[in-house]
């Protein structure tokens, strides 16, 4: 719209006739007095989103950059499905032979739907949260292709977790204009308040976690690779 | 030590015995007391049912009558919610600049008896005997408002004889709520029914709290029921000692 | 109410009866009552673990609710920066006065569109302004994809609870919802099985609709993107999969900045389910080109909103961030749920806003719906003192009052303008409460109570006994003691 309309001039009228009377905060900006840096050590901080990650009852797997192709081979062999999804930008090395990749290029949501599952890139990790990050850039992929498919593998970066939100937003060079913040699996409990997980949206998360800022820096648990 | 007693209207006209406990109470513990007769109502009803007009007379009265008090308690931790959260926008908006300089200098020394007993006497011990077993109720306004916090607990806790019993939820309302007992009977009678399974399952003796108008409404139902339990006010309870136990007050 | 539906229910503040009223009926509902406390003692206890946890909680709140205030006080400036850079990015914003014009606009929208069918996400505001309704009379066929809001749905009922709309219906009620209007007789009343059911009931629609309607958790200004949070990803797929999308925001959704999200959805998420975060967070700004719906629309409402930020108490209402704490904690919705308020908001919030959008015209029972405890606002994110705000909307309820003729009939009027006049002077509240003890000795009986009284008095001795009063008030006694010394 060009010029503004009428309920436009209306209602800015009124919004401004209402806040004339407000007398003028001395420090307009929030006061910084919650936690915005984590305290804990990179180790202690990749533990936690493991912890937060299995939680939720995402299945984690570490690996050295090194062993990474190798380790997606293993993950989508051990997933049984055949045809994955890739994001135009997702690296060649990632799309492992022996499976049938259909690379996003205007997909419909029909063959997006004959797929059983998408490979990924992430833009970060939140620690606290166990929160995945998407952009959706060229390598983390639109965001219906990590929608429709029942089961999705998310390759992180160990140098892409952070602790806090507050963290992230740091990390950010510029308020992205798209992002999804994944959490946990969908989830109701409309029914009685009985959780049930696993209602749109993939019910499957696969993280692949890469210890590429810190050598020598791996967790004891099950699933180590390589 | 001195102090100014305002008794409240709801308890002068229904508990007079909380009143005695209180003067017996205070002057056990070597306070002078003085009651000023001119005094009648802080103003909640009419502040909290919507008549701000009203409540500010009566408000202004309140600060006029105890501009030469040294300190003025009272036993009842919604009057003194009110007096605290209420008074000063009250004569904000209807007030002198005369009347809000009284009632800032009048604020640091008004005190619900909890209070006066742990913070300007600075005893937890009362030399109180009570041996009864005793279930204790958190009042809202002094929970939320006056941010009483453990002191009733420290006062209870030196009673000779007196067995605690925590209540479950104790710091979900009651229901009483002012005029709302009667504006919305069945949903306080709700609310009290609710509060009365956690207060009977105790098996106290007593259930105590820092305001009657709790108790009346709790008390009111045990009554009703043929209950084996009865309310009385903390003050009451540290009122009493051996020589002159609770009952004779009533 | 035992296994079977609800009667359609209506929330309209224009028509609902008072509170106190409308409570009556569903205190007698032991199932709603027993479904309410047991979803808001799941909620508030996960709230809670959580909120121990956090160790900069006050703090958060103390932010968020600065964030807020900023965003109110600039108003004007924040909206327009949003809807340039919502336009700047290819988005079409459109500014509704009232319901009726945002429902006009949203109609105008879909029959350009051709749109017949149209998915929606759970958003209260839609509901405010009786939106589906609307869009059925214009032969557009909504389908709600939130669980909680198909239960409504398809059960011709309405929201009891900001974010677990359905939390008064139970499963075999649910069960026999679904078997009736979805065909599906071989349901069990399983929650998985039912769960299982929506899901398959809509992803066909998921696919295949062409328009979607959302709600808005947060506009920010800074960029022009939109915020949405949620449990169950039938947000993603509306706000992802339809050509064209409508957003639906009161103006009062507005933030200054990307990273106040930092604070607001630590607090959000919290308090409304009891998480860290919510399973899905999605934010995007205007058109993506290649990447969702290519035809997006933001109708920024009114509605009464503009009016309560000029008011200098309820102002604070309107930082109102929707996360249901406040009802997970009052105890008076605890027993009555959200229908008797009468209105999409219901509980403390609800006592709140719903007055205030109808400018006191209506719903002015509901300022009276709640015994000031306080605990509404202990666990409101953004530190909405909610007693306050009701304390002075009595005040307007009663002013409004002083000026009908009606309030000579009014006794509970008439009994607080003679209390005034009995506190006026000591002498006046002697008299009175000799007078009191006269007239209550005739329901006096030996043992000292009063069991039955009539008219007001009535409505406590329904359930409760009173007892008499004494002879001697406390004044008289220290009177008496006075002389007695020396």
């Amino acid at each position: 719209m060009n010029s503004p309309s009428s309920a436009q001039m209306v209602i800015l009228d009124r919004v401004r006739a209402a806040i004339a009377g407000i007398p003028a905060e001395p420090d307009a900006h929030p006061h910084p007095g919650y936690i915005r840096r984590g305290e804990l050590d990179r180790h202690a901080c990749l533990e936690l989103m493991i912890e937060r990650l299995r939680e939720y009852n995402a299945d984690v797997v570490e690996c050295m950059p090194p062993d990474l192709p190798d380790c997606i081979e293993a993950t989508l062999r051990a997933s049984a499905h055949r045809t994955f999804l890739a994001p135009p930008g997702l690296p060649s090395d990632w799309r492992v032979s022996g499976f049938n990749w259909k690379i996003d290029t205007h997909l419909s949501y029909a063959e997006i739907e004959a797929c059983d599952g998408v490979v990924t890139a992430a833009f970060a990790g939140i620690a606290d949260s166990g929160t995945i990050v998407l952009h959706h850039s060229a390598a983390e992929g639109r965001r219906v292709l990590t929608l429709l498919p029942d089961w999705h593998l998310c390759i992180l970066r160990t140098s892409q977790v952070v602790e806090t939100l507050p963290e992230y937003f740091d990390r950010c060079p510029q308020p992205p204009a798209l992002a999804t913040y994944i959490s946990g699996p969908s989830a109701t409990a409309d029914i009685e308040m009985t959780r049930i997980k696993g209602v749109h949206g993939p019910r499957f998360l696969n993280v692949l976690l890469v210890h590429d800022d810190a050598p020598g820096l791996r967790s004891t648990r099950n699933g180590d690779l390589g | 030590m001195r102090a100014s007693l305002f008794i409240t209207c709801y308890n002068d006209t229904l508990f007079p015995e909380t009143g005695r406990a209180v003067v017996r109470l205070l002057e056990r513990l070597g306070v002078t007391l003085d009651f000023n007769p001119e005094q009648t109502c802080c103003g909640q009803m009419h502040a909290n049912t919507g008549f701000r007009a009203e409540a500010f007379s009566q408000a202004k009265r309140f600060v006029r009558l105890y501009q030469n008090a040294e300190s003025v308690v009272i036993p009842s931790t919604s009057c003194v919610a009110m007096i605290r959260d209420q008074y000063p926008g009250l004569l904000q908006e209807l007030g002198s600049d005369g009347q809000r300089k009284d009632l800032d200098a009048l604020l640091p020394r008004v005190f619900e008896l909890s209070e006066f007993l742990t913070d300007r006497l600075g005893v937890d011990d009362v030399g109180a005997y009570f041996p009864h077993r005793v279930t204790y109720h958190a009042s809202c306004h002094g929970l939320r408002g006056l941010h009483v916090g453990d002191r009733p607990f420290r006062l209870l806790n030196k009673v000779r004889g007196l067995e605690l019993i925590v209540l479950e939820n104790l710091d979900r309302c009651c229901g009483f709520g002012g005029t709302f007992s009667i504006k919305n009977a069945e949903v306080s009678s709700a609310m009290l029914s609710a509060k009365l399974q956690d207060v009977l399952s105790t098996r106290a003796e007593y259930c105590t709290a820092l305001d009657n108008s709790c108790l009346m409404h709790l008390g009111g139902a045990l009554h009703r029921g043929f209950a084996a339990m009865r309310t009385v006010h903390l003050a009451e309870i540290l009122a009493s000692s051996e020589s002159v136990p609770a009952e004779s007050f009533a | 109410m035992r296994g079977e539906t609800t009667h359609s229910v209506v929330l309209d503040p224009r028509t609902a009866p008072p509170f106190p009223e409308a409570a009556l009926p569903i205190l007698r509902n032991t199932q709603l009552r027993k479904n309410v406390a047991h979803a808001t003692d799941v909620i508030q206890a996960k709230r809670a673990r959580l909120v121990v946890e956090k160790i900069d909680w006050q703090e958060l709140r103390s932010a968020a609710a600065a964030i807020k205030n900023e965003a109110l006080a600039h108003l004007d400036q924040y909206l327009t920066e949003f809807a340039t850079r919502c336009t700047a990015a290819g988005g079409h914003v459109h500014w509704a006065a009232d319901g009726e014009e945002a429902r006009r606009i949203i109609i105008d929208i879909l029959r350009a569109e051709k749109a017949a069918e149209v998915i929606k996400i759970k958003t209260m505001t839609s509901a405010e302004i009786e939106l589906n309704p609307a869009l059925e009379s214009a032969g557009i066929h909504a389908i709600e994809t939130d669980l909680a809001e198909l239960i409504l749905q398809l059960g011709d009922d309405e929201p009891s609870h900001i974010v677990a709309p359905a939390l008064h219906v139970n499963r075999s009620q649910v069960r026999e919802i679904f078997a009736r209007r979805m065909g599906r007789a071989d349901l069990s009343d399983d929650p998985e099985a039912l769960t299982a059911a929506a899901r398959s009931y809509l992803r066909g629609k998921f696919l295949s609709a062409d328009a979607a309607i959302s709600g808005a958790n947060f506009l920010v200004a800074e960029t022009g993107a939109v915020t949405i949070v949620e449990s169950e990803g039938n947000g993603r797929m509306c706000l992802t999969l339809p050509r064209t999308l409508i957003a639906l925001a009161g103006i009062e959704k507005v933030i200054p900045r990307f990273q106040d999200l930092e604070v607001l959805l630590q607090v959000l998420a919290r308090s409304a389910t009891g998480e860290r975060m919510n399973p899905y967070s999605s934010v995007w700004t205007g058109v993506i080109p290649g990447d969702g719906p290519q035809n997006f629309h933001l109708v920024l409402l009114d509605n009464g909103r503009s009016s309560i930020l000029a008011h200098p108490t309820g102002r604070q209402t309107l930082r109102c961030i929707r996360c249901a704490a406040c009802q997970n904690t009052c105890p008076v919705y605890r027993q009555t749920g959200g229908h008797a308020y009468g209105s999409v908001y219901g509980g403390p919030i609800g006592a709140i806003l719903t007055p205030q959008l109808m400018h006191l015209e209506h719903a002015q029972s509901l300022p009276y719906a709640s015994s000031l405890c306080g605990a509404c606002y202990e666990v409101c994110p953004v530190k909405i003192n909610i007693p306050e705000v009701l304390i002075d909307l009595r005040a307007q309820v009663v002013d409004q009052e002083r000026t009908r003729t009606a309030r000579a009939f009014d006794l509970m009027y008439i009994a607080m303008r003679l209390a005034n006049g009995v506190f006026a002077s000591a002498w006046r509240f002697r008299w009175a409460q000799r007078f009191g003890r006269l007239a209550l000795w005739p329901f006096t009986r030996k043992d000292g109570w009063i069991h039955a009284l009539p008219s007001l008095g009535g409505r406590w001795t329904m359930t409760r006994d009173l007892r008499g009063l004494p002879r001697q008030s406390f004044r008289d006694w220290w009177a008496m003691r006075a002389k007695e010394k020396p």
